[in-house]
């Protein structure tokens, strides 16, 4: 394999000519096993400086400590507002998926499923009721009386509204 | 400029400037002081934060000069990096021998850069270890930029001739 290039970038570093980039190639070349023989001399430098860069001493015990001299608390302390909206969104989100579902699912309901064909009148169906055509005269009669009272009870009572309003009219009016 | 947080901002920056301050003081406890005094001196000029422009370089250039001002007061710049961590267990060698050759021998480049002086410490820990740019090294430690090149210059190629010598002599 050649090495120039790591050779000239070698030559390059001594001289302080490389980039951070060309630096980071070097260290990451020198963390590979086989090194060439006139490279060695230079592995341990660049493996030190990657090894440097990785101790991290101080932990978490570092840190509370530094917390509470510094007076800030471990949790946040610092309330945060909240407003009622925000707040209720999750709710209010709930409640949007399900109107939509439930909407949907109606209107798929009603147009997918089949008339209701029970409706529709069939005359084809009816079937006679009376033998007599007197008995069955008498109750078409009868019904025909009950339908004309109903008439004229809400007739009378139009007319009868009719002239309280016009009274009523009249007064204001004097 | 956005809301810094000493707890999310600030302190992750803890083992850069551990690093730093063991670069200097050579002493981990004495490092571990430094860092925290820079922390709280970070904080009790948090009125500020939002006028600085970047607050790891801040807290770099207060790290140092408060690690120079112990390194002042102990007087003790020949102590030696002995007692220092391990460092992190390379698998690279999966025999312990080797495993022990390679840390030796890592140990050695640490005391070659820990017997160049303070300035050409600082550079090459922010640059080599840490990688940052020459401008930035150059803000940290209110030098020029040329200057912290020639820092660089001359403590690279001082490990350089001390390695290659070690390595002709053995160790």
């Amino acid at each position: 394999m050649d090495y120039k290039y790591i050779e000239q970038l070698l030559e390059r570093y001594f001289q302080c000519e490389t980039t951070l980039q060309e630096e980071a190639i070097l260290r990451a070349f020198f963390q590979q096993e086989d090194v060439p023989e006139s490279l060695m001399p230079y592995r341990d430098l660049f493996v030190c400086q990657q090894q440097e860069a990785l101790t991290a001493p101080l932990g978490d015990d570092f840190d509370e400590r530094l917390l509470a001299i510094v007076g800030e608390k471990p949790q946040q302390e610092k309330a945060r507002v909240v407003k009622l909206g925000s707040r209720l969104m999750p709710l209010f989100r709930a409640a949007a998926i399900v109107a939509i579902v439930l909407t949907i699912g109606n209107a798929a309901q009603f147009s997918l499923s089949p008339r209701n064909q029970n409706d529709d009148i069939n005359y084809s169906e009816y079937t006679d009721t009376y033998d007599d055509p007197t008995v069955a005269y008498d109750q078409v009669e009868g019904a025909l009386q009950l339908m004309s009272e109903g008439l004229i009870q809400s007739q009378r009572a139009d007319t009868l509204s009719a002239g309280m309003r016009n009274n009523t009219d009249s007064l204001v009016r004097n | 400029m956005k809301q810094v947080s000493f707890r999310n901002d600030i302190l992750p920056l803890k083992n850069e400037l551990y690093r730093l301050a063991l670069r200097i003081t050579l002493n981990p406890a004495e490092a571990e002081d430094v860092v925290q005094e820079t922390l709280i001196k970070v904080w009790n000029r948090r009125e500020s934060w939002a006028e600085i422009d970047s607050l790891e370089a801040f807290c770099l250039t207060i790290c140092r000069n408060l690690a120079l001002d112990k390194m002042k007061r102990m007087d003790n710049q020949a102590q030696a990096l002995d007692d220092t961590h391990d460092p992190p267990a390379s698998d690279r060698s999966a025999n312990p021998e080797e495993r022990a050759v390679q840390r030796d021998r890592i140990e050695l480049v640490r005391r070659l850069i820990a017997q160049l002086p303070e300035k050409q410490r600082s550079c090459m820990q922010l640059r080599d270890i840490e990688g940052k740019s020459y401008k930035d090294i150059a803000q940290v430690l209110s030098i020029s930029e040329e200057q912290v090149k020639v820092n660089i210059f001359r403590a690279r190629q001082t490990i350089r001739q001390r390695f290659i010598k070690t390595e002709n002599y053995g160790l």
